[in-house]
């Protein structure tokens, strides 16, 4: 026995050695800095205890790029999860070229977010096909293209970041229904159940496990979104979102890295309470089923 | 006998070579591409040469991860002895004494030079000013006489700008009389900054007591520059706006003295001029800026290492320089003077500009208080109609970063 | 279909733009427009050093795929064997690293490679990935469905562990392998924040960083930049399309098994 402790303790050496290293350790350091003002030009490195907290719950930038945050995650989600459910109800029937049009949903999301931010970079500038869509469709669009007006610059970022989730989401929630036993919807056409009856009471609850993994995946990602911003407005026109500001606050000019540590770990702390949270308001839910 | 002797004369004399020690220093600058390299490494064998005991090895940084690398550098203790800093950088540097004070060192020079005040801090000077930079508007003449405009006019009050910029606007369609940049880090402030500083528009009282970003004169300032931008303007970023008036599109552009350069080596046939930038009812004040080199604090060699900056900024090689470059404004007074300067109109102006230029103040919290600038303008310029607002804004927010309530 | 034509255009388009010579058509001229030339692909591997991007993404990705491979293997037959190493100490910092956004560590990330001096080297953006959590994970899962009976007889037979594990368990985990290899590898690919963040010269860029910062000073050159576009969604393309079902399975798999 004692050899296999010891086989079992070298092969798993890897991923314990690269994980505290890694991950672990910048964890807790990061927890540490967050209370002092180190900056990466300065001799000396002083404990300020909370002052940082303190400080950044009345910085404009920074609350403004947390309010864009929540703008970003709750703006996206509904409409992601939503979409990607009704694309999965329709490409789970058994037609021809079903294949096709699941890789062609699907596409957007194993591209690359910096290739598809630079291409819609194209699409929505002034004189693009969004635009001219938009115009089509009787909108105005803003002068300077999409990206450059605050009341839209966002919104668009958002818009492309759905468009290219609901590929991954689609094929989750696909999973999620052929897991669904076929039996559950013999019974209910034999007691003449209808279309939407069957979706509502056997379809969606069972979705529920699903659904929650989606929300739950799909939060922790959105909060974190900073590829786009970075290519497409360098956070300019209030686009800027909470880890553009770290990013901005912390590896660029002043390199602030203690001040910022404290903001990455305020996002922390909202990230798992958030999590929590769904996952609490929706297990109770299904109890109640 | 004879042989104990030469061995002793064989290790006298190497130790005699050996205690002509090499002093080796580390220099890192900016200046990569193919026209202006040659007359660095010329330099720097030129100094070798003169200088047997000294030995410059040079790194060649870019513009797009340069100053990160310096931060790190001089935050790891890896700073190399001479280091070639952006007159916006040299705040950052000095207040954290990551530079040499060499106020005591350049004693001698502070007349022949101009520049030295964008590296005093607290009143101490930190670097010396290699090349200064400024600004001043490009004109096209073809598009002026097209617009009605005779040879002689050159626009000097804010009106001119005016009636020149809108008659060429009024030619047509593809026509604009003002190039306007979009929001670009960096860079959008040193296009409106001329105007608030032309209207004698000041950031802080004198007594630095209170922002007044949205005094009156402001208000003025960024009046014209939005007006410009709406009814004139061509809009895009700074290469965009000079590839368009390289094509011959608009009037009136800001720029420096790179683009003399763009059109030499281009071998673009416009028909241009410059000028200084206008002023209310006289010639205004355009941006200052420059390239400065410093020495390391913890440099061991700080002596040698400003033999070689005196070496690298005297006259001659500034001229030869310039001349490589195209740069227009050397801060040698003395190599300003040369007949290379006066005798090119163009050059003529960068150097008239100089001397009604102002530079951001030296202060470490600059770039947070340029990026509030830059947000304000872009507010008002690409979002609302409302002026005062978004300065009262950007004032508060000043205020705060000052620490004043 | 027409959601088909929204989903696909975008990357049509780019496809399009790529292959259009520069600084010519509007937009509504192009689609019309016979011109169509490689120029641009030309361009961005002589001038721009898109060979170099394209060789460090490859090896990079490469390493990390196969380190991944490897140790993933490893460490989760050891989770999935030998019970003691408890399964909730397994869970627990599968969820943690879930959620440790990266962000809260990139900062101390990028001191510790300065400090230890790695960075902007190879060594930056592949030691941290060496071994995915989530990778370990999934081979766990996969090990613990399969029957006990085999490694028994071998170790009966005398044969040594590392034969076992090798020789014996890894030909039948090949599927779960494959389907890890192939997440690894895209999501290495794609990367951006963290080779952004941790490497600084030319010679150390990837693809995507080197597109990221490709509109640079100048005014945005659309050609070019959906040609390099263009070369990095060629291999995702590739590999996606042959390897489908495994793609698709994988994720499956892993979201029910939540």
């Amino acid at each position: 026995m004692k050899w296999y402790k010891k086989t079992a303790f070298l092969l798993a050496l890897p991923w314990l050695v690269t994980f505290v290293v890694f991950w672990l350790f910048p964890l807790v350091y990061s927890f540490i800095i967050g209370f002092t003002d180190y900056e990466l030009l300065s001799d000396s490195i002083n404990w300020v205890g909370f002052e940082n907290y303190k400080t950044l719950l009345s910085d404009e930038v920074f609350l403004s790029s947390l309010s864009n945050t929540f703008i970003f995650v709750f703006g996206t989600i509904p409409f992601t999860t939503i979409i990607s459910l009704l694309l999965a109800l329709l490409v789970n029937g058994n037609y021809k070229g079903r294949d096709f049009f699941r890789s062609a949903f699907f596409m957007p999301s194993v591209t690359s977010m910096v290739v598809i931010a630079l291409i819609f970079t194209n699409l929505y500038q002034r004189g693009g096909y969004i635009a001219m869509l938009a115009q089509m469709l009787g909108f105005t669009t803003p002068e300077y293209g999409f990206l450059f007006d605050k009341n839209t610059a966002l919104y668009s970022i958002m818009a492309m970041d759905i468009w290219m989730s609901v590929g991954y989401y689609m094929l989750i929630f696909l999973a999620g229904l052929k897991s669904i036993p076929d039996e559950l919807y013999e019974a209910a056409d034999i007691s003449g159940a209808s279309q939407s009856k069957k979706f509502f009471s056997i379809t969606l609850p069972l979705l529920r496990p699903v659904a929650l993994f989606i929300l739950v995946v799909n939060s922790i990602k959105s909060f974190q979104v900073f590829q786009e911003i970075f290519v497409m407005t360098k956070g300019k026109f209030d686009t800027s979102t909470a880890v553009y500001y770290i990013y901005d606050t912390g590896l660029t000019t002043n390199f602030q890295f203690g001040y910022v540590s404290a903001a990455a770990y305020i996002l922390f702390v909202i990230i798992g309470l958030f999590s929590l949270t769904q996952f609490l308001l929706i297990r109770r839910r299904q109890s109640l089923w | 006998m004879k042989k104990i002797f030469i061995y002793f004369t064989a290790i006298f004399l190497l130790m005699i070579s050996s205690s002509i020690a090499k002093t080796s220093l580390e220099w890192w600058q900016f200046w990569t591409d193919p026209t202006i390299k040659p007359v660095i490494n010329k330099m720097i064998t030129e100094f070798e040469t003169i200088n047997p005991d000294i030995e410059i090895n040079v790194t060649d940084l870019t513009w797009s991860n340069g100053h990160e690398k310096i931060v790190i550098a001089f935050s790891s203790g890896t700073a190399p002895d001479i280091v070639e800093l952006g007159s916006d950088w040299i705040a950052q540097f000095a207040s954290k004494n990551k530079i040499a004070d060499i106020t005591k060192l350049s004693k001698n020079e502070f007349g022949d030079y101009r520049g030295w005040n964008m590296a005093t801090y607290n009143d101490k000077i930190y670097a010396k000013p290699w090349f200064l930079g400024t600004r001043v508007i490009f004109y096209n003449k073809t598009l002026l006489k097209k617009a009605g405009f005779d040879d002689s006019f050159i626009p000097y009050k804010w009106d001119d700008l005016k009636n020149g910029a809108r008659e060429i606007t009024a030619l047509g369609k593809k026509y604009y009389g003002w190039g306007s940049n979009t929001a670009e880090k960096h860079r959008l402030y040193k296009k409106f900054m001329p105007f608030f500083w032309s209207n004698k528009a000041q950031l802080f009282t004198d007594d630095n007591k209170f922002c007044v970003l949205s005094s009156i004169k402001a208000i003025e300032a960024i009046k014209l520059y939005a007006w410009l931008h709406d009814s004139c303007g061509y809009v895009d970023n700074q290469r965009g706006i000079e590839d368009a008036f390289l094509d011959g599109k608009i009037g009136f552009i800001i720029s420096g003295d790179w683009l003399l350069k763009r059109i030499e080596l281009e071998k673009r046939r416009i028909n241009f001029g410059t000028t200084l930038i206008p002023g209310p009812t006289l010639p205004g004040r355009s941006f200052l800026g420059g390239e400065f080199l410093a020495i390391s604090e913890n440099s061991k060699n700080k002596e040698a290492a400003k033999k070689f900056i005196d070496f690298i900024t005297s006259a001659e090689n500034q001229i030869e320089f310039c001349k490589a470059n195209r740069t227009a404004t050397p801060s040698s007074k003395l190599a300003s003077q040369d007949e290379y300067f006066t005798s090119n109109p163009n050059l003529l102006i960068f150097n008239k500009q100089i001397h009604l230029a102002v530079n951001p103040p030296v202060d470490p919290d600059w770039v947070k208080i340029e990026a509030i600038i830059e947000e304000a303008v872009e507010e008002i310029i690409f979002n609302t109609d409302l002026i005062a607002e978004p300065l009262l804004d950007a004032q508060r927010k000043i205020e705060k970063i000052k620490g004043i309530e | 279909m027409g959601i088909t034509f929204i989903m696909v255009f975008p990357l049509l388009w780019m496809f399009r733009v790529s292959l259009s010579p520069v600084g010519s058509l509007s937009i509504s001229e192009i689609w019309t427009s016979s011109s169509y030339t490689l120029s641009n692909y030309y361009d961005l591997f002589t001038s721009n050093n898109m060979g170099l991007y394209l060789f460090n993404s490859i090896l990079v990705g490469l390493i990390v795929t196969i380190s991944n491979i490897l140790f993933c293997f490893t460490v989760g037959y050891a989770f999935a064997r030998f019970q003691y190493i408890t399964n909730k100490i397994l869970f627990v910092t599968i969820i943690l690293v879930l959620m440790i956004p990266a962000h809260i560590i990139i900062i101390p990330l990028y001191l510790i490679c300065l400090e230890v001096g790695i960075y902007d080297s190879y060594l930056a953006l592949i030691l941290p990935w060496l071994v995915n959590p989530i990778g370990v994970f999934l081979v766990k899962q996969y090990i613990d469905s399969l029957p006990i009976s085999m490694e028994e007889a071998a170790r009966i037979d005398g044969a040594s562990e590392l034969r076992i594990l090798f020789k014996i368990i890894m030909p039948i985990c090949k599927p779960a392998l494959a389907v890890l290899a192939i997440q690894v590898f895209f999501t290495n690919w794609n990367s951006f924040l963290f080779p952004y963040i941790l490497t600084q010269s030319d010679q150390y860029r990837t693809l995507p960083v080197a597109l990221a910062l490709f509109q640079g000073h100048q005014a945005i050159d659309w050609q070019h930049l959906m040609a390099g576009s263009t070369i990095s969604v060629i291999p995702v393309l590739v590999i996606f399309i042959l390897m489908q079902k495994q793609i698709v399975s994988g994720i499956t798999g892993g979201a029910i098994k939540q």
